[in-house]
């Protein structure tokens, strides 16, 4: 196989995670600890959980970055940003911490990005939408136009959390989202700074687990009211 | 019959915003003047509510006569309008603080050391 160049050494693996003992601490095992000679490091950002999230990650073998109180995915996804910056990673992997993703297909990611090369790998569920309830289907492909209208970019999964990026695109990135909205807001941010970018069909996983988990209807419409505050701002 | 209800609904809403006021203050949550401020307004409110005359009475007597309520909600809609745009921006603010705060505690923690 093909290794990715000597320049990767560590990639940082960020998980955003409120209540999910029951799924994080294997969901962090099965994250490859080493994609060739690349160390593979898995950070947790506990948002204000009530549960034994920080524990069962920090025992699976995760750092853990805890928030006092919830803030939001958005908020989150931020600090876990900044702690794979303090960490020195080369390359940054978002996934959901419920389940969702499948850990083995972090290494897919990784390998477009650096192959490409691209700043920013966006794992699309929409590509492969087998197992999709279709609520979901029809609310993504909703907010995939709410984003467009927005910040005119087009994608084919701007709400997947599964995404790879670059150094370069997190030095770029300038994003002020605290809840679901900073899924658009990447892609805005891909835009404005002309970020090179793909798509990569992944599967996800549906369990009565994680359909429970993720944003839902009425979180769909709070997301367009921010997206829509945010473009009166713009205009 | 609508007026009316409209009318009474006025008033029971003025009722409750004032004792509200009322019971912040004696908390000391709020100050005098602050209870003041908004037992004035919500009269004005109830007067308006019970008696629309009274709008016209108030621009004649300013020499602004023909005016009408239409005016005159016309202007009380743009300075709501003005308040909750205010308010809006102070919560996004204080949002943002606290989103900062939260995250450089976090990020302050010997995380790094206990893994």
């Amino acid at each position: 196989m093909e290794t990715m160049t000597g320049s990767l050494k560590r990639i940082a693996v960020i998980m955003p995670a409120r209540n999910e003992a029951a799924a994080i601490g294997g969901v962090v095992l099965r994250i490859p600890r080493q994609i060739d000679s690349a160390e593979v490091v898995p950070i947790v950002v506990d948002d204000g959980s009530t549960d034994q999230t920080a524990r069962i990650a920090r025992e699976s073998g995760a750092y853990v970055v805890r928030h006092l109180t919830n803030l939001g995915v958005g908020a989150a996804t931020r600090s876990g940003l900044r702690a794979a910056q303090v960490l020195g990673a080369d390359v940054v992997v978002t996934m959901d911490a419920d389940g969702q993703h499948d850990p083995t297909e972090i290494e897919r990611l990784v390998r477009c990005l650096v192959e490409g090369p691209f700043d920013v790998v966006i794992g699309s569920r929409l590509l492969t939408p087998q197992g999709m309830p279709a609520s979901r289907f029809a609310a993504n492909l909703l907010l995939n136009a709410v984003t467009f209208l927005v910040y005119g970019k087009i994608v084919s999964d701007s709400q997947s959390g599964f995404k790879a990026f670059s150094r370069t695109a997190l030095e770029q990135l300038e994003l002020r989202s605290s809840g679901y909205e900073i899924c658009s807001e990447i892609i805005g941010e891909i835009y404005r700074k002309e970020l090179r970018y793909r798509s990569l069909p992944i599967k996800a996983v549906y369990t009565d687990y994680s359909r429970g988990k993720g944003q839902h209807f009425l979180n769909g419409v709070n997301l367009l009211l921010e997206l829509f505050i945010r473009l009166m701002r713009r205009v | 019959m609508f007026v009316i209800v409209a009318q009474v609904f006025s008033v029971v809403l003025a009722l409750v915003a004032v004792s509200k006021s009322y019971v912040d203050f004696r908390a000391r949550l709020e100050s005098l003047s602050m209870f003041l401020f908004w037992i004035v307004t919500w009269t004005g409110i109830v007067a308006v509510a019970l008696f629309p005359s009274l709008v016209d009475l108030l621009l004649r007597s300013w020499g602004r006569g023909g005016a009408g309520l239409g005016t005159f909600f016309g202007m009380g809609l743009v300075f709501l309008y003005f308040v909750v745009y205010r308010i809006y921006v102070k919560i996004e603010r204080i949002e943002q603080n606290l989103t900062k705060t939260i995250q450089e505690l976090a990020l302050r923690d010997d995380w790094v050391k206990r893994r």
